[in-house]
Formats: C-alpha cells, structure tokens, sequence
C-alpha cells in the first residue's frame, strides 16, 4: 500500500477520510498471528470468491459539479443484510448517533468493494470471503446463519475478530474484520451524523482572518502544556 | 490523421508552451509589455469557476471522495485528464527505477491543485557547489533573484511572517500578508519542537488572507474553509486561471489554444527556432506556428521532452553539452504520525483556517552541517499536520462497539503529523532521455526515466525521522507510522513533484543548457521558464523560484524583442 495521496496536503491525511482508505491497511491489517486460538474449531478461510462482472471507473475527467457512482452494487440480499447487522454491531447506535447499518452505511460498503479499482477488488476479495467464513463459522457453531443467531452468539464472534493477538487459524478472519471495521468507520464518520458524532465544527466560511483557537481550546491547550513542562511558544501568544 | 502542417491564422511574436506557473506567467508579463503571444496548452480548457465543487462533503463523491487510479488526490481534486498516467501517453522507466511523473492535461496546470507552500531559496540554495563541493552553483545568487521574489509575492498574493534564519531569507516590508493564527496542534508542536531547539515560523502560503482587487481578475480573502486541492472559486489560493491568464487576456494580446499537445520546436534560418508543431489532441491533426521566439514552460519533463525530440535526431535541440535530460532531481519525501494522549477529547473548535498548515519546521541544522556533523549533505523541513476529523486508522484500536465509537472521538484532533520535504543532490543514475521504441497516442517519442537516490538522501530521512520522532516523544506520543528502514519509508522518485534540473542553467555553455535568463546557448530565441532551468533542487518547494525566474525570464525577452534583438 503506498502513499499516493500528496504529503503536501498531509493535513489532510491526519485528519480526513482519505487517510483512513489509504494508510488503513497497511497499518491495521497483518495481524501478528502468533496469539490463542478461540474455544472452537476454526472453519476454513474460502478458497476463492466469485468474480466480479466487468464495469467502469468514473474515469480522469468526471463532472466534479454532478458527482455520480457509475458502477453498480453488487452484494446479494443475505450479503448486504449481513452487512448491515455487522455495521449496527460495530457502530452501535447511542445517546451520539445512530447505528452505521441503520444510518444506510452498508451502501457505502457495497459501493466501495463494487468499485472497479484494484484497491477497491483487494478489499472485495477480503469481504466477501470475510462474510462467507462468518457464516460457514456460525452455521458450525449455531446450526444457522450469522443474522439468524443470537446477539450474543454474535458478539462472541464479534470478540473473536478482534481480539488483539490472534491465532494463525484467524490471522485472514480477523484481517478482514480489520478491513470492514475501518470501512464502517470511513463511511460512518464522513456523513453529517457521523460528524455531528466527533463534534466536528467546521466547513463553514468564516470571513476575516481566522479566528484561531477558543478560549476553551486555548485554556485546555495552557493546561496541556504544563503537564508536559513545555512553555508557551511565543507565536500562540500573538 | 491529416498530417500537412498548418500555419495559424495571426501572426505572433512569442509562442509559449503550456499555461501553468511558468507558462502563466509568461503570459502575462510578456502581454504587458505589448509583446503579442499565442499559449498552446496540451490540456483542455478549464474553468475554475465553473467546474469547481468547493463545498460538496466528501460524502457526496464516489468512495467518500477517496483516491483512485482515475483521480489519485481524490474526487474532487481539480487535476483533470490526468494524474499519474495520462490516457495514450505513457512513459517508461529503466529496469529496477521507479519514478512518477504527475501529468495534468488542463489550463493552468498544476497550479489549479498544488499544495501552496512558497518558500523562497536561500543564499546557499544558489551556491551549494561552493558549499559543500557537490552539484554545481547557480550562475545567480540570492541577490539576484530577490527583487523578483518580492514582486511575485506581491503578485500572487502569501502571506506568511519573518523567518529570520539562516539561509531563510525575509521578505521585505510590503509583500507579504499577515498569516493566520495557527491551532492548537501547531501551538503544541511548537512548543515541543522549540523545547528541543528545533525551531517552528509561520508558512509561506499562496494564499491570501486580505482581498486583492483587480479590474479584471479581483480576488478575494480565503474565507477559512473548503480544500483548496479542489480549486479556489474564489480566486483565494493562486491559480493561474483565476489570475495571470485573465489578466494577460485582458491586454488583447493573449490568444490560447488548448488541447494543443506541442510536439517539436521547429527550426528555421540563421540558427534560430522558427517556430513550434502542435498535434490537436481532439482530432489528431498537426499544425504548425511561426513566431520570434519559443517559450518552453510545458513543466520540467515535457519540457524536456520536446527539446529531445527536435533538432538532430538521438541528440535533440539545445544539447550541444551533452547536459539535456541529465541532473534531474526530485524532493525526498516522508511522512511521520503520532497520536497525542493529551489532545484526545480535546474542546472542539473551527479548526479549518486556510488551507493546509499555518506554521512548518524550517531546517535548522546549517551550523552542524558546515561542521562536518551530519552525515548527509544538504537540508530539509518538515511541513505539519493534525486536524479534527477522522483520524487514521493506525490510531485506532482493534475494537468494536461502543468501545470503537469511543475510541474514534477520542483520536479525533489527537494526531499529529510531521512531513519531509528534502533536497536531492543531482546524481549520474538519474536522468531523463528519449525511450527509443515507445510512442504515445500522436506518435511522438515519450520519456524514459532512470531513478536513484545516494546515500546522503537515505541518511536525511533516516535523520528526518530522528528528529521528528522525538518531537513526538516530548509530547508522551505514540508512534504511528511503520518502523521500517528509511530506503522503504522514502517517496519514490518523483512522488513529491519537484521534478527540476534537466535543462539546467549555468554560466558556461560546455556545462549547462541555458544562461540565468532561461535562453538555450544554442539558439538563442528558444527560452526555458519553467524547472528544467534549475541547477540544484532545495528543499524548499519550487514554485516561487519558477515564478521569480519566469518573470525575470520574460522581461529579459521582451526587451530584447523590443530592441530587435531577435528580428
Ligand atoms: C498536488 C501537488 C502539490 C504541489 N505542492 C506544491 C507546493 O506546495 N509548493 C510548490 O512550490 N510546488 C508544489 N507543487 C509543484 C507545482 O505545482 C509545480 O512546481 C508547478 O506547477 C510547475 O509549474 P510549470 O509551469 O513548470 O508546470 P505546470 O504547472 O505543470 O504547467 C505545465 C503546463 O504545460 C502543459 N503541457 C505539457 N506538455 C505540453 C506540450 N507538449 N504542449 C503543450 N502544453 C504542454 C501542461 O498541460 C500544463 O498545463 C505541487 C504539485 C502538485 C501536483
Ligand atoms: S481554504 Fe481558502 S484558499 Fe483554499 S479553497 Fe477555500 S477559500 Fe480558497
């Protein structure tokens, strides 16, 4: 995984979604495989997915005005439906904001592994055997489907997923669940409720000269510096 | 594909190639000056205005405006009909390089998503041979090139403060705007780096921060929001298309044809350029323009490629030292995070400010290296980062839940990140030539690129990394970037975009393609604006230079057109 986007604008990559989808992998994924094996037998990771049909980029010069996904989607009914459970799992709703499957985030997830870009195809290889093992492991251990078992038969799978050392049996299940779990939150935290869920205040022109920090923002930034004994830079005090 | 050439309709004095900083510029000083000139632009016409989306949440794109091979910096970052690869023009690379060329294919260039930061060259960035004994000195040094950074900051429009340092040269009173407050991540890097003698200024930023009016091309105070990758509607951040070529327009001197892919400079009597071939990128005809004098400033490679591809065949134009295609050079690249326990939950606040930093780490170590104490020749700095937002996912957990939804909040505006921009020194590994087998879509020739960095770049990132690392551990940070040897953490060639140096400038014809004002020493009405001309690359970022050396450039040849120099 490289860093295509442009370091200049590294702000960005500290702060924005693109971060996420292209320094997610290479930092999340690789599980260290060398941890305890969950209380059960582990199912075999699928062999291999079906293909995706032949479709087409939006290409080098979209209309930037009328953006528009030209693929279609291409999850399947029980897919999706899996997804969207699994996406109400990991961003529950709260007091903050709504589940991400709920809030329609399992679209985004069908959009992105349905894109024709190899980034994109790697991750759609990922997911779908990610969602083919889940059910494979849940039929063994449940005798049903994944959105047919229990919460809390799905929560220990869940736990299982994310454990931080797993086994060398769960080194690609818990890989892919790395995957989706940056995807949900790619997805989730770039819509307004997910940005309303941050407290992010911004995107809105403020004329004049920058304000800078608040009161707030500054006293907190004051105490932060005296834990640290670092004095104040002189340029803050402008 | 009709291949009989065609004269054009008007006749012109200059004919400049390309339209982005060098070439905009171009433009526009030429025009004022009365001298009649013809843009041919390979790109397409583009109208910021008209096609930017400035205020679409990055929700509205495809992918959440992520990066892919059709648009590499995101959706809806302005580059358009290009990027790392441009449709039917490749270019290759000699076994075991790996080099990128950014490629736009539109009015205005690069300078319609560029990053912005405009530092200017100092006293040693002129004369690095005399300092260190490598590369070569410039045949101009600072003071030369002084009264044309004031002019263009002015004219572009930055804002930024006093450095004060060495080989940080300070803009006089007047050409600056006042810079913005910086954040609270800024403040507390500051603080850090400043505890460790590190020292941080305010950015110089093509952007302004106080309106500028004009008649033709008024441009207005950045109004704190919006990413300017996308383009400035507001004409805030400079683009050529939103300022130097509607004001070139406006002197009625200024026709531009676009989709105008120049192909050869076309020679004439006595020596001289006649004038320039284009093939229309649309319907694949070729034509031919007649004018005084050529201005090349279609960016350092295809700059490049176009003198390799006229004159003598295998050896190209302008070439009688041998020097064309070598000495290229790129910035070294690389970039360090961290996530800062104390800036977790942090109060929220308006973090947007102006596009991209308010402050950076300027390199500080001349003193140490004239000394013999680094082990790499030549400087760096870093360019800083950490916003609200979404933060990467390296510094989130493995969890999921309410305990991920936590986690999230928490990281949010608690990362921080240091990036490095570096100098490279010209090495005999890395060059540019013409592939001999390979062909783009109009037939032309297309570049060959052969990559290397030596060790003094592999020593300044590892050194980079040093430093910024303990910047991060002052502040009780988590490292978050990949503990890899610096030969892997390194951008590859070409990646950061500061592709200069091969049709360097020099005072002797035997050792250089052009003389300081950008004029060929072989023919003496073909002038080079744009990065080509550069005889050592700096750390810091290129533009302002190509822009103080274009105007420099220009006036030189307007005067010499209005002395009949060149009838
Ligand atoms: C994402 C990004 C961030 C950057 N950040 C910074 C920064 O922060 N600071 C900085 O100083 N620099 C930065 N740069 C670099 C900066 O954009 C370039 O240095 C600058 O634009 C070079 O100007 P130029 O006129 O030489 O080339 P360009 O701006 O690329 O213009 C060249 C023009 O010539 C046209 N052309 C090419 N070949 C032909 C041909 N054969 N015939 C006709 N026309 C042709 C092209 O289509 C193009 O429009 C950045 C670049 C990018 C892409
Ligand atoms: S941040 Fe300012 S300069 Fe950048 S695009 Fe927005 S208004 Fe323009």
């Amino acid at each position: 995984m490289t860093f295509t986007r442009r370091t200049t604008l590294q702000w960005l990559a500290t702060a924005t979604a693109l971060s996420l989808a292209n320094r997610g992998a290479a930092a999340a994924a690789a599980p260290q495989a060398t941890g305890a094996p969950p209380p059960f037998k582990v199912v075999d990771w699928p062999a291999s997915i079906a293909p995706m049909p032949a479709t087409k980029g939006y290409g080098r010069d979209p209309d930037l005005t009328a953006p528009k996904v030209p693929w279609p989607l291409t999850l399947t009914k029980p897919q999706r439906a899996t997804v969207d459970m699994l996406g109400d799992m990991i961003l529950p709703a709260d007091a903050a904001s709504p589940g991400a499957g709920t809030l329609g985030v399992g679209a985004f997830i069908d959009e992105w592994i349905s894109a024709p870009y190899p980034q994109q195809q790697a991750d759609r290889a990922k997911v779908i055997a990610g969602l083919t093992w889940l059910d494979a492991q849940s039929r063994v251990l449940h005798g049903d489907a994944f959105t047919a078992a229990t919460a809390a038969q799905r929560a220990t799978l869940l736990d299982v997923l994310t454990v931080e050392v797993p086994s060398p049996a769960m080194a690609q299940p818990v890989a892919f669940m790395d995957r989706l779990r940056n995807l949900f939150v790619l997805g989730f935290y770039s819509l307004p409720e997910g940005k309303a869920d941050m407290g992010y205040i911004g995107d809105q022109p403020t004329e004049g000269p920058y304000p800078g920090p608040t009161p707030e923002a500054q006293a907190h930034f004051a105490t932060l510096l005296a834990s640290l004994k670092l004095s104040m830079p002189s340029s803050s005090r402008a | 594909m009709a291949r009989s050439p065609k004269v054009a309709e008007s006749a012109v004095d200059v004919v400049i190639v390309g339209s982005g900083a060098a070439g905009g510029m171009a433009a526009y000083t030429l025009t004022k000056a009365g001298v009649r000139c013809l843009i041919l632009e390979a790109g397409r016409d583009y109208d910021p205005q008209a096609e930017v989306n400035m205020f679409a949440p990055e929700s509205d794109a495809p992918l959440r405006g992520t990066g892919t091979p059709d648009k590499p910096f995101g959706y809806f970052d302005a580059t358009v009909d290009g990027g790392w690869q441009v449709e039917g023009e490749p270019y290759t690379m000699t076994e075991g390089s790996d080099f990128r060329w950014w490629r736009p294919r539109m009015l205005g260039g690069r300078t319609n998503h560029w990053g912005r930061h405009v530092p200017r060259f100092g006293a040693y960035d002129f004369k690095p041979f005399s300092r260190d004994g490598l590369g070569v000195d410039w045949p101009i040094g600072y003071d030369d090139v002084a009264p044309f950074y004031d002019r263009v900051e002015r004219m572009i429009g930055v804002n930024g403060g006093p450095i004060g340092l060495e080989n940080h040269p300070d803009s006089p009173a007047g050409c600056l705007m006042p810079p913005p407050k910086p954040r609270v991540p800024e403040m507390l890097i500051t603080a850090a780096a400043e505890s460790l003698g590190i020292p941080v200024r305010a950015a110089h930023t093509a952007v302004l921060t106080r309106d500028m009016p004009d008649k033709v091309a008024p441009r207005s105070a950045c109004f704190n929001a919006t990413p300017c990758t996308r383009g400035c509607t507001i004409g805030a951040m400079f683009q050529t298309t939103t300022s130097l070529l509607p004001m070139a327009k406006a002197t009625g001197k200024l026709r531009v044809v676009t989709d105008a892919m120049v192909s050869r400079v076309v020679m004439g009597a006595r020596g001289r350029a006649a004038g320039v071939e284009y093939v229309d990128r649309k319907t694949g005809q070729r034509h031919q323009v007649t004018a005084r004098a050529v201005v090349l400033a279609a960016g350092t490679g295809e700059t490049t490629r176009l003198l390799l591809n006229s004159g003598e065949q295998g050896r190209g134009l302008a070439n009688s030292s041998g020097e064309l295609g070598r000495n290229l050079t790129d910035s070294t690249g690389a970039s360090f995070s961290a996530f800062i326990p104390g800036l977790a939950g942090r109060p929220r606040y308006n973090e947007d400010g102006i596009g991209g930093q308010h402050i950076y780490i300027p390199f500080w170590l001349y003193e140490q290296q004239k000394r013999g104490e680094l082990d790499f020749a030549r400087g760096y700095h870093f360019e800083i980062g950490g916003r609200f937002g979404l933060p990467s996912s390296a510094a989130l957990p493995r969890v999921w839940g309410k305990d991920l939804k936590q986690a999230v909040r928490n990281a949010s505006g608690a990362t921080i990140g240091l990036t490095l921009r570096g100098e490279m020194i010209p090495n005999k590994d890395t060059f540019c030539e013409i592939d001999p087998t390979v062909k783009d879509r109009f037939g032309i020739p297309v570049l060959r690129f052969a990559f290397r960095w030596s060790k003094h770049e592999v020593n300044q990132v590892a050194h980079g990394r040093r430093a910024a690392h303990s910047v991060f551990k002052r502040l009780n940070g988590t490292i978050l970037d990949p503990d890899l040897p610096p030969e892997q953490i390194m951008t590859a060639g070409g990646e950061i975009i500061h592709e200069l140096g091969t049709a360097r400038m020099g005072a002797d014809p035997k050792s250089s393609v052009v003389d300081s004002y950008g004029q060929t020493w072989d023919v003496d009405n073909v002038v080079l604006m744009d990065g080509a001309t550069f005889a050592s690359g700096p750390h810091k970022n290129p533009t302002l230079t190509i822009l103080a050396l274009a105007l420099r450039a220009s006036e030189r040849l307007a005067t010499r057109l209005s002395s009949g120099a060149l009838a």
